[in-house]
């Protein structure tokens, strides 16, 4: 794997950075927390350990739905060493949503700590608490389970059916209401379309393989506080569940959220060891480390949605969309998880991308299922969404004689259009992603290569778009928060309420504060992941990091320079606004050589005591757009049905990149992962018992380095968004959702075979090869 | 991790004596990559474990013309994939051997490992076989030595008996006019299992096939020879046509099951479409008296 990056920077820059240039921000410096990093000093949650401290496993459930009628737990209890052992009758009766709360209206919630019932293989129904692993692993034995086996449903199509079995005693098993959006009239649309596509589309259930294994370690004090070191992306969410389902007041909770490895959406919900960490650690009065294995984080964890997408476009005579209709309905297994809201969002992302906004209609479900639940995963919706529409675009293109490239740049939505939130777009964000690959790589000269040649390996090009929000709106009134304090010294504590779940969040956040404050990024101290300390946040997810917490580093660093300023306007006296500020010294603009340090302006003298100046940022931005583009090339072996990516052309118009190299990591890793989502990696359940069948890094097959293709990433930032900082938007999860289509779309190009259903694997490729 | 009893034998007998003393409830250490796995997972539950590691003289790997090759049963996979000696005259093991699991799988495990394990999809297993490989044990009752075509009876089941241990593997020295292949198929181009393998050990005479062993991994309890498409090819003229019809062969007499790596309708016509190109690879191999792999892209950073 070889990759390049290239940042592109028009000169208009809309008043969104400073005069005189960018020092800090916009450049690539190392992470501010790399060396603990490398050097292995870095804790993570698993890190964490205390004298007497316990150990606690969760007991899964053998079958996919089944009622619990006995747990004899005397066995166990008696085996010396085991502490605790708990079950649904020692656990809170209390249902959560296992997700944000108190703040979102689209969770519900479905969820008990332990049930008296399971609704997925792998369902915790009991745990316990013992002084070393090994005796934990033999008290789980020892429990004894006495199942009522239900029938069980795993089709979401089978669980919707009148007299499918019951799940959670809702309707047809469906999470909530259907979704709708409706635009105009869809039967006037069609009868306008000189052609009618209707196809219809699924996606697997790929599984977010985050480096580092869900892992918290529990202690309360003697007060009545407990403190748990945990790996989530949503401290504050964790903070207010708990405080929920334990029935505490919020600050007799500590969420600590150290280091982390990986989340990719799924750690934003509240797995059931916190729960049960916080319960056998209170119920022991000891410590108590809770680690999931690999197996646990499969079965225990939360997948991508399954969806099924049926799919209905008309096209009219000026190769323009006259109409679309869409059902999309979605598998959220055992419990609602983020079912409900990866539905909205699938809904209404397919409702964009390509201009139809008059005559629209489409209809969202979310079903339980007993397999086990579908999560929060980067790409949320879009992913599943724009993969249906981005395939059906391209079979329309080829349907009318049209090259795809060209009926892509025809339809898609562009600078005042709606945009999946129904705002209106700023920028032709997604022409200028698509021109610029196209011309990267050639695309109306490229060699069609594929179809006519004898040999069994056949290459060919295809490409995906897509858009993707930064932030959570509308789902979520967005909302971050930074505090600023400088020392005494002249250095900053910039304490940020979010978390860096490994994305280089604490670096961008330094950097933002570094560039409006005129200091190095070594005089800024980051302080995070503590709900004791930092101000709320709803945390690292729907790629509002940057776009949302940055700006309100921006707004606290700002605030923090006025007050220094202000100060320094006193000591000079000179007026405010003939003073700058850079390189740590404030001066009169006319008189650079004189001034003061900053370090001065805070600093105590002649027996005054330093000042402590704070400044605060609050930001509740609505919502910005990034738009991507892909072009894929890949090699097919016609024989075995393998299909090789061999180089992704990935361009994507972001505003601003604060830190490059970090914007190109998020790139190059949303490729990787949108390639096992496209060829190899989907999560296996037996359709006849829901047991996975593939819960470990043996057979759940991601690419590994020597799969991966040549990379050139093309860094856009021709519309900067007057809501970013410095014009940023957001990155994380943008690119995994255009790959996957890409490189459907460079199958047909390459075989002549349609792929509507991922992941594409050999035996699917095969079968439908054969047929074609 | 279940706690066992930890043994270092610093002999064979002694080794043996521990596995008779223990009778069936030890387990043999030489690379621990599967057993320590095996163990960690419940899938094996021995209450002692036998580290053969301080045993001497189990650690060469060694070639003469007359005797062939011999490979000790502490002999690192690492250590095969980088012998000049495998790589230039048994290609098929050379590949198996490099595509085994990760680098850091491969310094510690061992090939007599692999083959003690038996597992229906193991690597080094075909193409030791397609080379007429042959098992050397040390037991209760002295040595023994087995043709390793007959050493498998089913997954995880091989004809060891009580005490016994594999002390050596020796492969015949390859004539002139051979070629060897292995070809693998997985869906990663690293760290799998094989879905199907098939090994080709092929000896030309002019155009014609003077012998030809096919050996089948993944598509039976044990690695199984493909006789019928052998018999096609033995004795005969290479043609297109012959490749064809021994590759059917091979389908047909293969017996997979359907997994989570592949259904049985698909391994049987991966068997075909391998063997087709593996015959293919071997004889190009065996005219031109090269290894069939480019070697100089060896993989020793992935």
């Amino acid at each position: 794997m070889t990759t390049s990056i290239i940042l592109e920077t028009p000169s208009p820059t809309l008043g969104l950075i400073p005069e005189n240039g960018l020092s800090v921000v916009h450049t690539s410096p190392p992470r501010v927390d790399g060396l603990e990093k490398v050097t292995g000093s870095a804790l993570y949650a698993a890190d964490y350990s205390f004298p007497g401290m316990l150990y606690g496993k969760i007991l899964r459930s053998k079958h996919a739905h089944a009622r619990i009628v006995h747990i004899d737990k005397s066995k166990a209890l008696a085996l010396e060493g085991v502490k605790a052992v708990i079950t649904h009758a020692d656990a809170p009766k209390e249902l959560h949503a296992g997700s944000p709360a108190p703040r979102v209206g689209q969770m519900v919630a479905d969820q008990y700590v332990l049930a008296e019932k399971a609704r997925y293989f792998g369902d915790g129904i009991a745990a316990v608490a013992a002084v070393s692993e090994e005796i934990l692993e033999e008290a789980l034995h020892l429990i004894e389970v006495e199942y009522e086996p239900l029938p069980a449903v795993f089709d979401m199509v089978e669980a919707m059916k009148p007299d499918a079995p019951s799940i959670h005693g809702t309707e047809r098993n469906l999470v909530g209401p259907p979704f709708i959006i409706e635009r105009g009239d869809v039967e006037e649309g069609f009868a306008q379309a000189e052609t009618i596509f209707e196809g219809h589309y699924e996606t697997g259930r790929p599984v977010p393989c985050y480096m580092e294994p869900n892992a918290c370690v529990c202690r309360w004090d003697r007060g009545g506080k407990l403190t748990i070191w945990s790996s989530t992306q949503c401290a504050f969410m964790v903070r207010g569940i708990l405080s929920q389902v334990l029935g505490i007041p919020a600050h007799d909770v500590r969420v600590i959220v150290e280091h982390m490895g990986g989340g990719f959406g799924a750690k934003q919900d509240l797995y059931q060891h916190e729960f049960v960490c916080a319960i056998l650690a209170r119920e022991t009065r000891r410590p108590v480390k809770m680690e999931y294995s690999r197996k646990e984080s499969f079965l225990g964890g939360r997948s991508r949605h399954p969806i099924k997408i049926t799919l209905k476009q008309g096209l009219g005579k000026d190769g323009l969309l006259t109409a679309r209709e869409v059902r999309l309905v979605s598998n959220t297994g055992g419990y609602a998880s983020h079912g409900l809201g990866i539905t909205a969002v699938g809904c209404l992302d397919i409702a964009s991308l390509y201009r139809c906004e008059k005559n629209l209609k489409i209809e969202g479900i979310s079903v339980y299922t007993n397999n086990p639940i579908a999560g929060a995963y980067r790409g949320f919706g879009a992913v599943q969404a724009f993969f249906a529409l981005e395939t059906q675009i391209d079979e329309m293109a080829v349907a009318s004689g049209v090259d795809p490239l060209d009926f892509r740049l025809k339809n898609i939505v562009g600078d005042g259009d709606l945009s999946p939130s129904e705002h209106h777009i700023l920028g032709d964000g997604l022409a200028v992603c698509l021109r610029r690959g196209a011309e990267e790589m050639g695309w109306y000269e490229r060699k069609k290569m594929g179809r006519n040649n004898s040999s069994p390996l056949k290459r060919g090009w295809g490409v995906g778009t897509e858009m993707h929000s930064s932030g959570a709106y509308p789902d979520i009134e967005e909302q971050s928060n930074a505090i600023i304090r400088m020392n005494e010294d002249g250095t900053v504590n910039l304490i940020i309420g979010m978390a860096d779940l490994g994305t280089g969040t604490r670096t961008m956040a330094a950097q933002i504060a570094a560039e409006v404050l005129g200091i190095s990024l070594g005089e800024i101290r980051v302080i995070d992941g503590d709900t004791d300390v930092t101000p709320f946040d709803i945390g690292a997810y729907a790629s509002r990091t940057t776009y949302v917490g940055g700006g309100a580093v921006l707004k606290a660093a700002n605030h923090l320079k006025k007050q220094l300023l202000e100060l320094a306007s006193e000591r000079l006296e000179c007026p405010l606004e003939d003073l700058s500020l850079i390189e740590g010294r404030v001066f009169a603009k006319n008189a650079p050589n004189e001034g003061i340090a900053v370090r001065d302006l805070v600093s105590g003298e002649g027996g005054r005591p330093p000042r402590t100046l704070i400044g605060q940022g609050n930001n509740e931005p609505t919502v910005a757009y990034s738009f991507g583009a892909h072009f894929a090339e890949v090699e097919v072996d016609t024989e075995i049905g393998q299909i090789k990516v061999l180089q992704v052309i990935a361009v994507h118009e972001i505003g601003r990149a604060i830190n490059p190299v970090a914007v190109a990591g998020q790139i190059e890793g949303g490729i990787q992962q949108g390639i096992g989502h496209a060829l190899t990696e989907d999560f296996i359940i037996d359709k006849k018992t829901g047991r996975p069948l593939n819960p470990s890094f043996v057979d759940y097959k991601m690419p590994l380095a020597l799969d991966m293709p040549k990379i050139k990433t093309i860094i856009l930032e021709e519309f900067p968004d007057p809501s970013g900082p410095f014009g940023a938007k957001g990155i994380g999860e943008d690119p995994i959702i255009p790959i996957g289509p890409a490189i459907g779309n460079a199958v047909y190009e390459a075989t002549g075979v349609r792929m509507r259903e991922l992941p594409i694997t050999p035996e699917k490729f095969l079968k439908a090869f054969a047929e074609t | 991790m279940r706690p066992f009893d930890y043994f270092e034998p610093a002999t064979l007998p002694e080794a043996v004596s521990l596995l008779e003393r223990f009778d069936g409830r030890a387990s043999i250490l030489a690379g621990g990559t599967d057993l320590l796995v095996e163990i960690k997972e419940r899938i094996r539950l021995p209450d002692h474990v036998i580290n053969i590691k301080k045993v001497p003289g189990l650690d060469y790997l060694s070639y003469d013309p007359v005797d062939g090759l011999k490979i000790g049963s502490l002999a690192t996979l690492h250590e095969v994939e980088t012998s000049p000696v495998v790589i230039e005259k048994y290609a098929g093991l050379y590949q198996a051997a490099r595509e085994l699991g990760s680098i850091q799988v491969r310094n510690r495990a061992t090939v007599a490992g692999n083959i003690c394990r038996a597992s229906p999809s193991a690597d080094t297993l075909p193409p030791l076989i397609a080379d007429n490989a042959t098992i050397h044990t040390f037991g209760p009752d002295g040595e023994r030595s087995i043709p390793m075509e007959k050493f498998f009876t089913g997954p995880g089941k091989t004809v060891l008996l009580d005490g016994e241990i594999l002390t050596r593997i020796n492969v015949p020295s390859p004539p002139p006019n051979t070629g060897k292949v292995y070809l693998k198929l997985g869906r990663r181009a690293a760290m799998e299992l094989a879905t199907v393998g098939v090994a080709v050990t092929l000896t030309l005479d002019g155009n014609e096939c003077r012998s030809v062993r096919i050996v089948l991994g993944a598509v039976a309890p044990t690695p199984m020879r493909a006789t019928d498409a052998e018999d096609i090819l033995i004795g005969k003229a290479i043609s297109e046509n012959a490749i064809e019809e021994a590759s059917q062969a091979a389908k047909d007499q293969c017996r997979p099951i359907s997994d989570v790596r592949g259904s049985a309708d698909y391994r049987r016509e991966m068997v075909r479409v391998l063997t087709g190109r593996a015959l293919r690879m071997s004889i190009e191999a065996a005219n031109e008296g090269n290894s069939p792999f480019d070697i100089s892209t060896d993989q020793t950073v992935d």
